[in-house]
C-alpha cells in the first residue's frame, strides 16, 4: 500500500493509508453480501437439505418426510435402475473422459503447427454452445433406425455396404452416447488445451527439433509437462460436467416425454425420474439419496484426480 | 573438418517482397569464431536459423564441410544452438536439460550421465545439476544453455544473442568465457548479436549485415580500419564515426577547413560530386581551426571523455583523454587529422579506394 | 548520432537482378517429414472436422426438407418444399406448434435479465473477494468456486418444494434460480479478471482522493469491461441452453423457454413423424447461438479458456 515514509510527516501518511484501508474494508459486506446470500440460499442450504432428506421416507408433495435411516440408500443400491445409472455415469466419466482427452491430445499434437488450426478449432468448438436438448434430438435423427427411412449414420453405413445398426436400442445406447459425448465435448477441451499449448514458448519446440524429437517425443517431453496444470483443471471440469449429464441421454435414448429405458439411465435421470418423471410414483427420499450419491461421487473423483495429477507432475 | 559455406543463400518471408536474407555468400573456416552483426531486421538471426534448419532456404545452398545440408532436417546437421532465451525446459533439472538431446538420441544412460557431468564440470554447474532452471541466476541459466550445446560435441555451434538477457557486468565476463571456451574446444561457431562491441571483442571475423545483404566480412581490425561503406563505418566503432557530407572540387575535398586531396583512382571511382568524409571521434585536431562548435554534452568515463559539439545543424563527436577540463557551453574548434579520414562516395555510400 | 549533413547510408545495391519472391516460402527442412503419427493425426483431424461440417450442413438442409427427403436423400439439397412454393413450411410448422413465438420472447427477457443481474451481483462480490484485503477472502472464494461442481440435481428437490410452496414455481422463480446458480461461475471468472489488474491503479485513485466506492465504479469496473462482456456472453449461452430447471419449474406452456418448448415439441411431433418440423425446431434454437458464435467466437473461447486455465 502507499505507505511511502517521507522524512516530513511519516506517521501522518501511515495513518492516512490505514484509514483508507479501513474504509475499503467496510465495503466488503455491502459488495459481497448479495451474491453470497444467494449462494447460501440456493446452493448451500438446499444441498444440506438434500442430505438431510436423503435419510427420510418422503413420497413428495402432500407427504411429510419421516426419518428412516439409511433405508433409501440400501434400497437404492440394490435397485437395478440405480446400478444401471451408476454404471453408465461411470462409463461416461471414464470412457468418455479417456476418449475426449485422447482426442484432445492428438489434436494438440497435430494442430500446433498446422495452418488453419484456428478455423478447425472454431468448428470443433461449435457443438459446445448448442443446447444439449437440441443436440440430443439432432443426434436422435442422425442415429435413427427405421428400414427405408434410415438416419444419417445408417444411411452412410448402408451406402458403404454395411448393415444398418439399431444404435439407439437400450443395449447400444450407452456406447452411442459415449461417442456422441466425445464428439460434442472434445472441441471444448481441445480449445482449452490448445490455449495452454499456445503459451508454451516456441523456442522449446525448436530446441527439440534440433535434437531430432519426434512429434510424440515433443508431446511427451514438452507439451504434456508444460500444460499439466491446465490438463488437471480440464480433467476436473470434465468430471463435473460428465457426472451431471442428463438432457442429452434423456432425449437421445428415450421418447422425450418420459424417461428412457433403465439400461440407459444416468444418475441425473434417476433423480429426475424419482421426482418429476411422469413415469411411476415420485419418491423424493430416494431421489435425494441419489443426489447425495452424485455429489459424493463428484467430490471423490475430483479429489482423486487432483491427488493423481499432483504426484505425476513432480515426477517428471 | 567443419567449414560452413553459404552460397547465394536467400530467404523470403510470406507476404514480404524483399528477401530477409538476400544472396548471402559467406565462408566460415574450420574452428573459426564468426560473428554476425547488424541492426534488428537485418537477417542475421534468419541466417543462423537457416543454418540450423529451423527455416527453409528459398534459393542457394548451405554446406557444412562437404555436405550439402540445405534440405537436411536439423537433427542430421550435427549442430548445437544456444537460444537468446536459453530455451531451458522449466520442468527438467539442470542435468536433464543438459542431457535432453542425448536422451532424444537414445544414448545409453550411463554414458549420458558421464557426458552431462563432464559438461557441468567445464561450466561450474556440478553443484546445481539437480536444480530446476527457475532456481538459477541469469548467468547460471546461460551456462546451462551452453552446457546443453557442448555436451553434444557438435561440429558447429550456433549462438543467437546468448548474452542479451544478462546485466552489463555479467555480459562482459561471460563474453570472455564464451570466447575462451570456443578457442579451447576449437569448434566452428556462428554467433549472432546486435551489439557491435560484442562482435568486435569476440569474433575472429565479423560479418556485418543490413537489410538482408552482407555488407562486409572481415577481422575486427579490418572492419575498423577499412569499412567498405558508409553503413559499416557508422555501425562499427563506439561512439560512432562522424560522417561529413561535402563536395569535391578540382583540388579535392574540404572538410572542417582541412583540405583532403584525392588520388586519381579515388577521383575516377566517384560517381558524382558528393563525397562523405568519415572522421573517428579520436581523429580530430582540437583547437587549431576547422569547425567552430560549442560543447553541448560532456560524457566523462574516467579514462576517456566524449564531447558532443554543435556547429549549426551538425553534432560532432569527439573523444579526448579522460578528466579533461572541457565544460558544457565552451567553444571548441575541430579539424580532421588528414591521415585518418575515411572517404566514401556520397551517392553509393561505397568506400573510395585508399590509393 | 554522428551521421551529420543528412548523410544517407545506402546499403550496397544488389549486384544481381532483383529476386522474385516465391509464392510460398519454403518450409523448414524436415517439418514436412511424414511420420506415421503425423499422417494418422492429420487424417483424424480432417475427418473429424469434415464430419462436423457435414453434420451442420445436414441440419441446415434437413430443416427445409420433407421427412422422405431427409431420410432418403440426406446429402441432397432440399427440393420438395421449394417446389411447392413453401420453402419455410417446416419453420412455420415448428413455430406454430411448439409455441416458439411466446418462447422466444420469454427466453430473451428471462436470459437477458438473469445474465445482467448475475453480473451485477457477482462483479462487486468478486471485487470484494480479491481487492479489499479482508481476511478469509481466499477460502471464501474457494468455497464459492466449489459451487461450480454441484450438480443442479443435488439442489433441485428442496428448491422445488420451497418455491412451489411460495408459488414461485414459474418464470419468476426460474429467474431467481438462474441468477443464483450462475453466481459461482461468474464470481470465479470475475475474480480472475480483478486479480489481473495492477495495484497502482487503485492506489493512484486513492491518492487522487476517490472514495473506495467511487474507485470501484469509475476505475475498476470499466477496466474489467472485457471480463464482464465475457461473463455476460457465457452466462447467456448457458442459460439459453438450460433445460432441466425449465422442465421442472415451468408448467404453463405460455411461459416456456425455447429449450423447454423444444423438449415438449419433441415428444409431440415424434408421434406424428413430423421430422422436418422437428429439425426446423432444432435449427430455430441452434441458429441464434450459431450467429452469436460467429460474431463472438474469439471472446467466447478466450473467456472459457480463461475460466478454466487460471
Amino acid at each position: 500500500m502507499a505507505t511511502v515514509t517521507t522524512p516530513t510527516t511519516p506517521s501522518a501518511r501511515v495513518v492516512k493509508a490505514g484509514a483508507h484501508l479501513r474504509r475499503k474494508k467496510r465495503l466488503f459486506w455491502p459488495f459481497a453480501a448479495p451474491a453470497l446470500v444467494l449462494y447460501l440460499a440456493f446452493l448451500v442450504l438446499p444441498t444440506i437439505a438434500t442430505v438431510v432428506l436423503s435419510f427420510t421416507s418422503w413420497a413428495g408433495a402432500g407427504d411429510t418426510p419421516k426419518p428412516n435411516g439409511v433405508t433409501n440408500y440400501t434400497q437404492m443400491v440394490a435397485s437395478d435402475s440405480f446400478q444401471y445409472a451408476f454404471g453408465n455415469t461411470l462409463i461416461y466419466v471414464f470412457l468418455g473422459g479417456i476418449g475426449t482427452f485422447a482426442l484432445a491430445f492428438l489434436f494438440t499434437m497435430v494442430l500446433r503447427d498446422m495452418k488453419g488450426g484456428k478455423t478447425v478449432r472454431a468448428i470443433l468448438f461449435f457443438p459446445n454452445i448448442v443446447a444439449p436438448v437440441a443436440l440430443g434430438m439432432f443426434l436422435g435423427f442422425v442415429f435413427k433406425y427405421q428400414p427405408g427411412k434410415q438416419g444419417l449414420a445408417n444411411y452412410v453405413m448402408e451406402g458403404l455396404g454395411a448393415d444398418a445398426a439399431k444404435f439407439l436400442a437400450p443395449s447400444n445406447v450407452t456406447g452411442v452416447v459415449t461417442a456422441s459425448l466425445i464428439w460434442a465435448s472434445s472441441g471444448f477441451y481441445i480449445t482449452i488445451l490448445m490455449a495452454a499449448v499456445d503459451r508454451i514458448p516456441p523456442y522449446l519446440y525448436e530446441d527439440a527439433e534440433l535434437g531430432g524429437a519426434s512429434p510424440w517425443q515433443k508431446f511427451r517431453n514438452i507439451t504434456l509437462p508444460m500444460t499439466w496444470d491446465v490438463v488437471g483443471v480440464a480433467g476436473v471440469l470434465w468430471t463435473i460436467n460428465a457426472l451431471k449429464i442428463f438432457e442429452l441421454v434423456f432425449v437421445l435414448a428415450g421418447p422425450g416425454t418420459y424417461a428412457p429405458p433403465n439400461e440407459a439411465w444416468t444418475l441425473g435421470i434417476y433423480v429426475f425420474d424419482r421426482t418429476f418423471g411422469s413415469n411411476g410414483t415420485p419418491d423424493f427420499g430416494a431421489a435425494c439419496a441419489c443426489a447425495v450419491a452424485m455429489i459424493a461421487l463428484v467430490s471423490v473423483l475430483v479429489v482423486l484426480l487432483r491427488r493423481l495429477m499432483r504426484r505425476d507432475a513432480i515426477q517428471f | 573438418m567443419a567449414t560452413v559455406t553459404f552460397s547465394d543463400t536467400t530467404r523470403f518471408y510470406a507476404g514480404v517482397e524483399r528477401p530477409a536474407v538476400d544472396g548471402l555468400d559467406l565462408e566460415v573456416a574450420d574452428g573459426e569464431f564468426l560473428v554476425l552483426v547488424g541492426p534488428s531486421g537485418c537477417g542475421k538471426s534468419t541466417t543462423l536459423r537457416m543454418l540450423a534448419g529451423l527455416e527453409g532456404v528459398d534459393d542457394g545452398s548451405i554446406h557444412i564441410g562437404d555436405r550439402d545440408v540445405t534440405e537436411l532436417p536439423p537433427k542430421d546437421r550435427d549442430i548445437a544452438m544456444v537460444f537468446q532465451n536459453y530455451a531451458l525446459y522449466p520442468h527438467m533439472s539442470v542435468g536433464e536439460n543438459i542431457g535432453f538431446h542425448l536422451k532424444l538420441a537414445k544414448l545409453p544412460k550411463a554414458e549420458r550421465e558421464r557426458k552431462v557431468r563432464e559438461a557441468a564440470a567445464v561450466l561450474d554447474l556440478t553443484e546445481y545439476l539437480d536444480r530446476k532452471p527457475a532456481k538459477l541466476s541469469g548467468g547460471q541459466r546461460q551456462r546451462v544453455a551452453m552446457g546443453r550445446a557442448i555436451v553434444r560435441e557438435p561440429s558447429v555451434f550456433l549462438m543467437d544473442e546468448p548474452l542479451s538477457n544478462l546485466d552489463a557486468k555479467l555480459r562482459v565476463q561471460t563474453r570472455t568465457q564464451i570466447a575462451s571456451l570456443q578457442r579451447r574446444l576449437g569448434i566452428t561457431t556462428l554467433y549472432v548479436t546486435h551489439d557491435q562491441v560484442e562482435a568486435m571483442t569476440m569474433g575472429d571475423r565479423v560479418a556485418v549485415l543490413k537489410d538482408g545483404i552482407l555488407q562486409q566480412c572481415d577481422t575486427p581490425v579490418g572492419l575498423f580500419a577499412r569499412p567498405v561503406n558508409v553503413f559499416v563505418a557508422g555501425f562499427i566503432g563506439s561512439p560512432a564515426m562522424n560522417l561529413l557530407k561535402t563536395t569535391v572540387d578540382i583540388d579535392g575535398a574540404v572538410a572542417g577547413g582541412t583540405r583532403l586531396p584525392l588520388t586519381p583512382a579515388q577521383r575516377s571511382a566517384l560517381t558524382g560530386p558528393g563525397i562523405v568524409v568519415g572522421v573517428r571521434p579520436e581523429g580530430w585536431t582540437i583547437g587549431d581551426g576547422g569547425y567552430e562548435a560549442v560543447v553541448e554534452v560532456v560524457e566523462e568515463l574516467g579514462s576517456d571523455q566524449y564531447l558532443y559539439c554543435r556547429d549549426g545543424d551538425r553534432v560532432l563527436t569527439v573523444r579526448t583523454p579522460g578528466m579533461a577540463p572541457w565544460q558544457r557551453g565552451e567553444p571548441i574548434s575541430l579539424a580532421p587529422k588528414p591521415g585518418t579520414v575515411h572517404l566514401f562516395d556520397a551517392a553509393t555510400g561505397d568506400r573510395l579506394p585508399d590509393a | 548520432m554522428s551521421v551529420t549533413d543528412d548523410v544517407e547510408a545506402p546499403a550496397r545495391p544488389p549486384a544481381k537482378p532483383v529476386r522474385k519472391p516465391p509464392r510460398k516460402p519454403r518450409p523448414a527442412p524436415g517439418s514436412k517429414r511424414l511420420s506415421p503419427l503425423r499422417v494418422l493425426g492429420s487424417a483424424i483431424v480432417w475427418l473429424f472436422t469434415a464430419g462436423n461440417i457435414l453434420v451442420l450442413y445436414w441440419l441446415l438442409t434437413a430443416s427445409f426438407k420433407t421427412p422422405v427427403e431427409i431420410f432418403t436423400k440426406p446429402f441432397a439439397l432440399p427440393y420438395q418444399w421449394f417446389n411447392v412454393g413453401k420453402p419455410f413450411r417446416n419453420f412455420i410448422y415448428a413455430w406454430n406448434n411448439a409455441g416458439f413465438g411466446d418462447a422466444v420472447l420469454t427466453t430473451v427477457v428471462l436470459v437477458g435479465l438473469a445474465t445482467v443481474v448475475t453480473v451485477a451481483v457477482s462483479a462487486p462480490c468478486a471485487y470484494a473477494l480479491t481487492r479489499l484485503g479482508v481476511r478469509g477472502s481466499g477460502p471464501m472464494t474457494n468455497a464459492v468456486a466449489i459451487g461450480m461442481g454441484v450438480p443442479f440435481q443435488t439442489v433441485i428437490i428442496p428448491l422445488f418444494v420451497v418455491l412451489s410452496k411460495i408459488h414461485l414455481d414459474n418464470e419468476y422463480g426460474l429467474f431467481l434460480l438462474y441468477v443464483a446458480l450462475s453466481i459461482p461461475f461468474t464470481v470465479f471468472l470475475m475474480t480472475g479478471f480483478f486479480r489481473s489488474l495492477p495495484d497502482e491503479l487503485e492506489e493512484a485513485a486513492a491518492l487522487d482522493g476517490a472514495s473506495p466506492t467511487r474507485t470501484f465504479f469509475s476505475v475498476m469496473l470499466p477496466l474489467t469491461r472485457g471480463g464482464m462482456i465475457t461473463a455476460l456472453t457465457l452466462n447467456a449461452i448457458g442459460l439459453w441452453n438450460e433445460t432441466l430447471l425449465a422442465i421442472v419449474f415451468l408448467k404453463d406452456q405460455a411461459h416456456f423457454t425455447l429449450s423447454r418448448a423444444l423438449f415438449t415439441f419433441y415428444g409431440a411431433a415424434s408421434y406424428q413423424s413430423e421430422y422436418g418440423g422437428l429439425i426446423a425446431g432444432v435449427a430455430i434454437v441452434v441458429l441464434p447461438m450459431l450467429v452469436l458464435y460467429l460474431v463472438l467466437a474469439r471472446r467466447i473461447i478466450t473467456g472459457l479458456t480463461l475460466g478454466a486455465g487460471k
